[in-house]
């Protein structure tokens, strides 16, 4: 197995020659189709280079390398800012749910493939409009007949639907039994009569999120991924798959460094504003936060590369380092006087303070809401009891609506 | 050096938190806090006892040749436990002092005598707005001090002090011995801290450094013990943190733990994210020691360290309720900690200021 310094360098050379083609200033002005079409020569480039599917066996079509081989080149290829967005879910979650579940290994390995090279994109259709903390209240039906089962419903903030070939999904196939147990797992063809995908414009102008419809959906048996009712676990098995994802200190926002060059453009009354008391304490506060969550990301790695269990506190990232981009972002626009007003759709989060601002109430929610973060970090990490839950053990369909 | 700890740094980890916690006695600690000049002796020796004051000095002068790491590791243990002397961390300022310095005889004299614990010795620092800066309000001439060093922690039980004064060409670094000093206790919150006001009349003491060399190397202790503090500070706040939680599993109220509820699980939750953020920060700048970028880590460490401790002692206490503020519940052993060890190596917005100055080459 290739040692990881060597693996870094390797990539870091490789991402280095790509800038010219695939980076920001490359795709700057593009509308949203033209990107992800250089996204999915993106991701040719990147399969065809050895860097795709890090953690996906040889035989489907992966490198076969470690979680932490994955770490490592992600954190770089997110700084390089290459057009990989639309290939984030696609490539993360449902491919070792493939591999894993797919009785037909031959058609799951073509499967694999074609997402790596980003020939074709999946979904993941979890949340729903009753549902997204509280996932096992969902209620798209999956009802078993003679032929297979019929889907009935419908999903809510499903990323990228809109260019979806296959989504995985999980549906209700028994309201009569308690909320958890009645869950069933299965992936299907966005293409099938009966789906309807629909577009929806967020908060900061992206067209990302998605609702989709399932009329009469019909689902073959063997694309069902685990027992019936067994799909509440499939799910939690799929968000442990990326448990050591990259994490940025930065929350996804511009860094420290950047904040310090833009005020030392600007002043207040005359005095230069890196002298003004309020702006040195934001300053040494988030850079002593975000110097923190980086030691611990650091240290995370060196245990992974020990081959030691990292710390539970590689929780802590999300919660703290979005919260911080969210509020020193204001702060960068404020002090900006009339020039913080301009505002233009599509930038990019880490260079750009108004797209940060603007995006930063999602980052918030998705993947985990703040409060639940804060619900993990108690209940599995300090032990505190979990909430009064009056529909635990009740029957689906008995909960009151 | 790594972040991650090695065997032998686990089992100090291990080995201090055993020793304190069967040495610990609450009704000691609060006593302590009725009388001025009285202090906890039994911490001391178990400190020389388990070779604590000698872990970071080097073997040459009859130390363990450890470093910061080490001595953090400690550091740490003792402040979960509360323990009471501040010697720890005073002792090693001036070790560093006295290791930075070219004057060999007076490191052969003292190091070895503050390896073995033989005598106590505090770190006196300008406090108010200029912590970091020599004491202009003290001179040192002809070989003789005077005026007075405000504030002293450790100052009743310490033999000696180290301080950066104001002497005849700049700065003036130096080391004195206290047994003839009139010290004028200061009544505290925290009296196990042995504050003092340190009165110098022709007080004879030793030059060891002048100039802007006696600063930096002023400087560079107290990063040191800043980076000490901050790990007691960790321990003290991961030890709320954990009263906390206990005490939100057991009380019950509305027929439920009161843990149960996000008011308070939240609360606690955040508690821990402040820890660790705080402790990555310790670690980290104990393995920075002697970089270029070490004030910075040590202004990090300072900063959320200082910031745990106190967001511990206010949450840990409002969630205990009304056993929060009793006498002999002894939560307030904590939240007074909390604050002597926010004052006694600099207020945050001297820190702040310091890190801001690093980082963008800016004074204020």
């Amino acid at each position: 197995m290739i040692a990881l310094d060597e693996w870094q360098e390797r990539a870091r050379q490789w991402l280095a020659s790509l800038e010219v083609e695939f980076g920001r200033d490359a795709r700057a002005g593009l509308s949203q189709d033209e990107d992800l079409a250089v996204g999915r020569r993106y991701m040719a480039a990147k399969y065809a280079a050895g860097f795709s599917g890090i953690t996906i066996p040889t035989e489907f079509g992966g490198q076969g390398l470690t979680p932490l081989h994955k770490v490592v080149f992600d954190t770089l290829e997110a700084a390089a800012a290459m057009p990989m967005g639309y290939f984030g879910v696609s490539t993360a979650m449902p491919l070792p749910l493939l591999i894993r579940y797919c009785q037909d290994k031959a058609w799951a390995r073509e499967r694999v493939v074609a997402a790596l090279k980003g020939e074709e994109i999946w979904c993941q259709l979890f949340s729903e409009p009753a549902a997204g903390s509280d996932l096992a209240g969902l209620r798209t039906r999956a009802e078993q007949g003679d032929a297979g089962w019929t889907i009935n419903g419908q999903k809510l903030w499903t990323t990228f639907a809109q260019y979806a070939d296959y989504g995985i999904m999980i549906a209700r196939s028994d309201p009569a039994v308690p909320k958890h147990k009645g869950l069933t797992f299965f992936w299907v063809d966005m293409k099938a009569p009966g789906v309807t995908v629909r577009p929806f414009r967020l908060a900061n102008g992206d067209i990302q999120c998605n609702e989709v419809f399932f009329d009469d959906v019909a689902v073959a048996d063997s694309q069902r991924f685990g027992e019936v009712g067994a799909g509440f676990r499939v799910a939690m098995e799929t968000l442990m798959i990326e448990r050591y994802a990259a994490s940025d200190a930065d929350g996804f926002g511009p860094s420290l460094a950047a904040f310090i060059e833009l005020m030392r453009g600007l002043d207040l009354g005359g005095r230069p504003l890196l002298k003004d008391g309020r702006v040195r304490s934001a300053i040494a506060r988030n850079h002593a936060l975000r110097t923190g969550l980086d030691a611990i990301r650091r240290r995370a790695m060196l245990a992974m590369e020990a081959g030691m269990e990292p710390g539970p506190e590689g929780a802590l990232n999300k919660l703290f380092s979005v919260r911080s981009r969210q509020k020193l972002s204001e702060l960068a626009l404020d002090l900006q006087g009339a020039a913080g007003l301009s505002y233009t759709e599509g930038g990019y989060t880490k260079a750009d303070w108004g797209s940060s601002w603007m995006g930063a109430p999602t980052m918030r929610q998705a993947g985990g809401a703040d409060e639940m973060l804060l619900n993990t970090i108690a209940e599995k990490i300090l032990g505190l009891p979990q909430d009064h839950r009056p529909d635990k053990g009740v029957p689906f369909n008995a909960i009151p609506a | 050096m790594s972040v991650l700890h090695d065997e032998a740094q686990r089992a100090i980890t291990e080995e201090t938190r055993r020793v304190l916690a069967a040495r610990m006695d609450l009704k000691r600690q609060l006593e302590l806090l009725d009388s001025v000049g009285e202090w906890d002796e039994a911490f001391w020796q178990t400190a020389v006892e388990q070779g604590w004051t000698a872990l970071a000095v080097p073997e040459e002068y009859g130390g363990l040749g450890l470093g910061l790491i080490e001595l953090g590791l400690v550091a740490q243990e003792a402040g979960r436990a509360i323990a009471g002397a501040p010697f720890l961390t005073g002792g090693h300022g001036t070790v560093r002092a006295l290791l930075a310095t070219d004057d060999a005889a007076a490191r052969a004299h003292w190091l070895p005598r503050l390896a073995a614990g033989e005598i106590r010795c505090a770190f006196a620092m300008p406090q108010g707005g200029r912590a970091f800066q020599a004491d202009a309000s003290v001179t040192f001439t002809e070989g003789r001090l005077n005026g007075t060093l405000s504030g002293v922690v450790g100052a009743l039980a310490a033999d000696i002090a180290v301080s950066c004064v104001s002497g005849e060409t700049g700065s003036a670094l130096v080391l004195f011995e206290l047994a003839d000093v009139d010290r004028r206790p200061i009544a505290s919150f925290d009296n196990g801290r042995l504050f003092a006001d340190l009165v110098l009349a022709d007080t004879p003491a030793t030059l060891l450094a002048q100039g802007e060399k006696a600063d930096a190397i002023a400087m560079e202790a107290i990063a040191q013990m800043a980076v000490l503090a901050a790990h007691e500070q960790v321990g003290g706040a991961e030890a709320l943190m954990f009263a906390a939680r206990d005490y939100a599993l057991t009380r019950k109220a509305f027929g439920q733990p009161i843990g149960a509820f996000q008011s308070v699980k939240h609360r606690i939750a955040e508690l821990y994210g402040l820890v660790e953020i705080a402790r990555a920060n310790c670690f980290h700048a104990a393995t920075r020691e002697g970089e270029a970028d070490f004030l910075e880590a040590a202004a990090c460490a300072r900063l959320t360290a200082t910031e745990a401790y106190d967001t511990a002692a206010r949450d840990a206490v409002q969630i205990h309720g009304g056993a929060g503020v009793t006498w002999d519940g002894g939560l307030h052993l904590h939240m007074r900690r909390a604050r002597s060890l926010a004052i006694e190596l600099g207020h945050a917005l001297l820190w702040e200021d310091l890190l801001a100055t690093e980082l963008t080459g800016v004074m204020p």
